[in-house]
């Protein structure tokens, strides 16, 4: 019989710091570097009226530059960049800005995009959105940015080319979190 | 590797997103439905090498050092199994435990009640689930505390846990609470849950179980509590 799913509920405003610093960086992995394009992925996570969160936590999942997933799903997980984490956890500073070093991720049948999941004080449940990049749309439908009919909402799953946010050899790329209040970030059925 | 299907979180089963007086949840909890989606081989792979990489296994949170002084409080195990929807073990996965000390007070920066420290108390640590999906830890029963910013009520003892899960679509987080506790009554998030049966079953699941007491060299007291991942096997499909 199928069993009743656990509840959720929320990390409350102690989710250790400890958990989250040093997993900001996939790019270095055993000692080697991962291939490809080394990005930062930068922006605040606002809540009503604009204001920053502080201390909210950010994961994200995403594919390799060559579009693979550590994972035993992936056909193509032998291949994966051995110096890629493809998983990576921040946190928002006391002005509500997070920061992740990774790499501009393949396709691997779909645009290329990344996972974020928000986590924190007055979310019970997490939130999950995908980000995409300007300039990596490609040609190819994405099944999951479909779902999103208006333009004004799609724009707003696209992280943007931020120059101000270049650091060591990495282009930087800005995608603000908005959880509720005008310019509200699409966020999918969990 | 099972292939899993992912439903929805049925929202019966689930603690509610906006609680009355839980302020943040009004500023936080876009206002906007949610947008349903497919499930790709993007969101149902997900982190399996966590262990690896936090090099985690088994924790003691009694105590800072191996054989070094115990925390003050109250020794107690907690236990449980972690399975998917089918029963199956969720083994090998991170589990990550954080909680406050016996006076209510947790080693976070942003923790402003003045209750003391405990020099042998951390309150954080992971563990990976065994090949039968149990993780166990020993740990003190930490302390109520009050919420100084956001609704000024008191919150009753309670343990935060944190399941990196099998895949993206089964990361799970929550927070579980003692069996008896007077301020179990009046907690926002503990009672945060659906109207009518199923909301009370949500409650029950937040809440351990008390588990026997162990009397020897090491003395203590066991609570347990499962957890259902959410996941199940694709039902084949007939020709
Ligand atoms: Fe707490």
């Amino acid at each position: 019989m199928k069993r009743v799913v656990s509840p959720c509920n929320t990390t409350g405003p102690y989710f250790p710091r400890e958990f989250s610093d040093g997993n900001e960086d996939l790019t270095r992995r055993d000692g080697a570097t991962a291939r490809g394009e080394h990005i930062i992925l930068a922006g605040r996570v606002l809540e009503l009226e604009a204001k920053p969160t502080w201390n909210m936590v950010l994961e994200i999942w995403q594919a390799d530059a060559n579009g693979v997933y550590r994972h035993p799903l992936d056909p193509r997980s032998a291949e994966v960049d051995p110096g890629f984490w493809n998983w990576g956890r921040a946190r928002t500073n006391q002005d509500g800005w997070y920061r992740f070093r990774t790499v501009l991720p393949g396709g691997n049948l779909r645009i290329p995009h990344i996972n974020c999941a928000v986590l924190g004080i007055g979310l019970t449940r997490r939130l999950v959105t995908t980000i995409f990049f300007a300039g990596n749309m490609g040609a190819a439908p994405d099944p999951v940015l479909d779902c999103v009919v208006d333009p004004e909402l799609r724009r707003r799953l696209i992280a943007r080319r931020d120059p101000s946010l270049d650091a060591d050899g990495a282009a930087g790329y800005g995608f603000d979190v908005i959880l509720r209040g005008e310019g509200e970030t699409p966020f999918f059925v969990d | 590797m099972k292939s899993y299907e992912y439903s929805p979180y049925d929202d019966r089963t689930q603690t509610l997103r906006q609680i009355d007086k839980y302020n943040a949840s009004f500023r936080r909890v876009p206002a906007s439905p949610l947008i349903p989606r497919p499930i790709t081989l993007s969101e149902s792979t997900g982190p399996v090498e966590l262990p690896r990489r936090w090099n985690a296994g088994k924790l003691d949170l009694s105590r800072v050092a191996e054989n070094g002084p115990r925390a003050v409080g109250q020794l107690i195990r907690v236990s449980g199994r972690v399975t998917d929807e089918d029963g199956s073990p969720a083994a090998g996965v991170v589990m990550e435990i954080w909680q406050a000390n016996a006076a209510g007070k947790y080693v976070h920066a942003m923790d402003d009640h003045a209750a003391p420290l405990d020099p042998n108390f951390i309150g954080q640590g992971r563990l990976v689930t065994d090949e039968d999906g149990r993780y166990e830890a020993f740990t003190i029963k930490p302390g109520a505390y009050p919420v100084l910013y956001s609704g000024w009520w008191w919150r009753p003892p309670h343990i935060h846990f944190s399941i990196l899960g099998l895949s993206w679509m089964n990361r799970f987080i929550t927070q579980i609470f003692f069996p008896g506790e007077p301020l179990n009554e009046t907690d926002l998030l503990l009672n945060g849950v659906p109207s009518g049966s199923l909301g009370n079953d949500v409650r029950e699941r937040l809440i351990f179980e008390h588990g026997d007491t162990v009397m020897g060299d090491l003395s203590y007291i066991n609570f347990r509590r499962d957890f259902v991942l959410r996941g199940h096997r694709r039902t084949p499909e007939l020709a």
